[in-house]
């Protein structure tokens, strides 16, 4: 046979992905291919997963607590219809929704709130935000099967963001009976929830397969039969299985959005998805970090609307605030200022350093490390060290892996080395708790010691008046400006290409979170 | 023989032993995997429960004894990253890798013979010179850069075949033809080598001067003694195409022990780690057993010898 006849022959035996449209049909049908470059963990069982597998756990469980796409908490989002706190905010009062069931068809009930919280802080979790909960916790009721009752040892508001979508995962619920019954073991393989779609399938490295409900209490009946999650980390896998009608919604990196665009297939894009950020190693006092002018200078000498441009291809906005997840802004009524943004001026950053008494440089080591979502981590830190060198200062770029570089930061054995994150935006309630671990002294993993910074955070967790909150979160993000207490580099926008049968789609603006819900509700 | 074969056997047991101590030391020397699991705000609590679940927080020595006593029965421990067996995510992925090993090595044979025998039968000419150069790009072209080629034209561009992924048939084609195109060239070569030298012997010159039609001369005289060393090297390059397909895995999405390798090196899953390195040298080992054996067949000076 010739060559062109065995690839025709081929052509016609090759099993096509064949993808009707479902939109506006009673009945879920078709499937909704989903391929990104990680699925973290690839854990099933929120307790294990943590904040990064929400992406997908969020289809297969419902949160205590929901939200809208932009990050609000929501009433008709999550199983609790309302809540309310007693006067003294130490007793939140959750009442839950009626008829929802698991996918095993068991209802769900208060028992299972108060189950899956417990888990979410028990000793198998590791989560990340079990710890404050763990902390704050003092016993949770349940009164009547759909009233939950969380006391807590203190006065706090923050009970509610934290068991809601707009986190973690510590706020899914997960069905009591059924993992009694079958063991932490075997649910974490083989999960059940009350989400729109059950789990069907997982090859680790391969895909998690998911499959509609009949009809789900908050989405109506899922337009899509079957959601499919593909792992594929070769970005030019992602993009032909694209064209080849392979996969409906690919992650894609910044440098090849215009190509694609022009293959005519839509991107949409989640704006200000991270912060590009770089901070230097504590401790820093026996360096020339410890100056405020020196902070300002290595600050002031990078040109960000360059960096946007040049390395993120203009998918990038110059960041002005150290640790200002710009998220959480709307949250505290914080306003970033034309002021507050920072300027380029190597002439007055080589001044600075002169005043500093370092008016021929010092040297820094700036370390280069891949993170997910961040290919251009290395070039990035590059720049960087160009833009230091410059101005006199004498910058060492060291490649590492990031768990390398992370052991010496928490070890502590290279004061002022320049490290840097891709900090995930987030609500203010994400924010702070972010601020807690990375600018506040008593945290093992802090860039900062500033004792007002640690005053304002310590005052956020007492009160209890959502005013007085906000405006101490402005505050902070004020000092944090003005001492210079990082470099807040760009806020990256992270783009997703779709298949041409997608016309409408927000990413939405809740961490680690999709909003897969806008593509698969018949609401 | 049976001596030969149990000596060649401990000689590969003292191996392994010695292989799980250098394996479970650098695994750990690499630094502590939970930094790249908990969540960056995670607390020290956190760390202290992480640690204590995953067995992490026993002294190094009593950490291995434990891994060998319980590798020994088949249990691997459990992921750190995934939290599950490692036993089960070997079991998924260890037959992918056999099945696309397999069907590169099938798709090798089928093309290093012909052009194998052709080259050397032709030696000198258009032909040979055509498989020479298929040979140097299949040992020269970096195997990442010719999938990623393939995937651009053939999927992205001419959407012929599939991009990635496991399936159909379709699937194994470009992974299948990447992976093996090394061994198509290696084995061409040597095959051709191999012709070149049986073509020059007595015994062929014989059966040509009895009258032996050429193509019978070729493909039953010569071809059947110069596949002696291929048969031999496919038996070695299986092994090498199961345990070293990391990127080819990696760049068709392709779930097998490669990637599984892949992502616990960069997720510092020692569990994993210890048990897919092992697995590599048991595979690689017991290849080598057979191919010791085979020797041992087919020229009995080996087996006198030792």
């Amino acid at each position: 046979m010739k060559p062109h006849l065995v690839i025709a022959a081929s052509l016609l035996l090759l099993p096509r992905l064949t993808i009707s449209p479902a939109w506006g049909q009673a009945k879920a049908s078709g499937e909704l291919t989903i391929a990104l470059s990680s699925f973290s963990t690839e854990t099933l069982d929120p307790v294990l997963g943590g904040q990064v597998v929400k992406f997908y756990l969020s289809l297969i469980f419902d949160y205590l607590v929901g939200v809208t796409p932009d990050g609000r908490l929501s009433k008709e989002g999550g199983v609790a219809s309302r809540w309310e706190a007693s006067a003294d905010h130490k007793r939140w009062t959750f009442d839950l929704g009626q008829g929802i069931k698991f996918h095993n068809g068991d209802e769900l009930t208060a028992e299972d709130v108060k189950f899956s919280i417990l888990r979410a802080m028990g000793k198998r979790s590791t989560t990340g935000y079990a710890g404050p909960l763990r902390a704050l916790i003092q016993e949770i009721d349940t009164p009547s099967p759909d009233r939950v009752v969380i006391v807590t040892k203190g006065p706090t508001l923050i009970i509610p963001p934290y068991l809601s979508r707009v986190l973690s995962t510590e706020g899914m619920i997960v069905p009591k009976k059924y993992v009694e019954a079958k063991g932490d073991d075997y649910f974490a393989t083989h999960p059940i929830g009350s989400g729109a779609y059950r789990f069907v399938e997982q090859v680790t490295g391969s895909h998690i397969k998911l499959e509609a409900v009949d009809s789900h209490w908050r989405l109506g009946t899922p337009k899509y039969k079957t959601v499919l999650f593909k792992l594929i980390p070769e970005e030019t896998t992602r993009v032909a299985m694209l064209r080849r009608g392979e996969a409906d919604i690919i992650e894609i990196s910044r440098d090849r959005v215009k190509e694609v665009e022009r293959g005519g297939f839509p991107i949409y894009t989640r704006k200000d998805d991270s912060l590009l950020h770089l901070w230097w190693v504590q401790p820093w006092e026996n360096t020339p970090i410890k100056d405020k002018r020196v902070r300002e200078a290595l600050n002031i000498s990078i040109d960000r609307k360059e960096v946007a441009e040049t390395i993120f291809g203009g998918m990038a906005d110059p960041g002005a605030i150290p640790f200002g997840l710009s998220w959480a802004f709307p949250d505290v009524n914080f306003k970033v200022t034309p002021d507050l943004a920072y300027p380029y001026d190597p002439a007055r950053a080589k001044k600075l350093l002169a005043d500093a008494g370092y008016p021929g440089g010092f040297p820094i080591e700036v370390y280069a490390f891949q993170l997910p979502g961040l290919p251009e981590g290395s070039a990035m830190a590059e720049a960087v060290t160009g833009y230091w060198r410059k101005i006199g200062v004498q910058p060492k770029l060291v490649p590492v892996d990031y768990g390398a570089f992370r052991k010496r930061w928490l070890d502590q054995t290279i004061p002022g080395a320049v490290g840097y994150y891709n900090l995930a935006n987030r609500d203010w309630i994400g924010t702070y708790a972010l601020i807690e671990k990375m600018a506040y002294s008593p945290s093992k993993t802090s860039t900062t010691k500033d004792p007002e910074v640690d005053g304002m955070v310590r005052e956020v967790l007492r009160q209890t008046d959502r005013e007085k909150i906000s405006a101490l979160m402005r505050n902070i993000f004020t000092r944090l400006r003005s001492e210079h207490l990082g470099v807040p580099l760009v806020y990256l926008h992270t783009p997703y290409a779709a298949s041409k049968r997608i016309t409408r789609w927000n990413p939405g603006s809740v961490m680690y979170d999709l909003n897969i819900d806008e593509l698969v509700t018949s609401k | 023989m049976r001596r030969f074969i149990l000596t060649r056997l401990l000689q590969s047991l003292v191996a392994l032993a010695i292989l799980s101590v250098v394996i479970f030391s650098l695994a750990r020397a690499t630094g502590d995997p939970l930094p790249l699991i908990l969540p960056m705000v995670a607390t020290d609590e956190d760390y202290a429960n992480a640690r204590r679940y995953l067995g992490l927080d026993q002294p190094l020595h009593l950490q291995y004894l434990k891994f060998v006593a319980h590798a020994v029965t088949g249990d691997f421990g459990t992921s750190l990253r995934a939290r599950r067996p490692v036993i089960d995510l070997i079991k998924e992925r260890l037959p992918n890798s056999l099945k696309l090993a397999a069907f590169s090595m099938a798709l090798s044979l089928l093309l290093a013979f012909p052009l194998g025998v052709v080259a050397a039968v032709k030696k000198d000419t258009g032909v040979d010179r055509m498989a020479q150069v298929i040979a140097v790009l299949g040992q020269s072209l970096p195997t990442f850069w010719v999938g990623i080629v393939l995937i651009e034209v053939v999927a992205g561009r001419l959407q012929w075949l599939p991009a990635g992924g496991t399936g159909s048939l379709a699937h194994y084609l470009l992974p299948g033809f990447t992976l093996g195109w090394f061994v198509v060239a290696g084995m061409m070569r040597l095959l051709r080598s191999g012709m070149l030298d049986v073509l020059d012997a007595e015994y062929v010159k014989m059966a040509r001067v009895k009258g032996v039609a050429e193509r019978w001369v070729i493909w039953k005289h010569a071809l059947k003694n110069a596949l002696i060393p291929v048969v031999t090297f496919a038996g070695i390059y299986f092994a090498i195409l199961v345990t070293t397909a990391i990127v080819v895995e990696t760049v068709f999405a392709w779930p097998g022990i490669g990637r599984l390798a892949y992502e616990a090196i960069t997720s510092r899953d020692f569990p994993v780690i210890q048990a897919v390195v092992l697995l590599t040298a048991v595979i690689v080992a017991a290849v080598n057993l057979c191919v010791d054996c085979l020797y041992a067949v087919i020229d009995p000076r080996i087996r006198y010898a030792r």
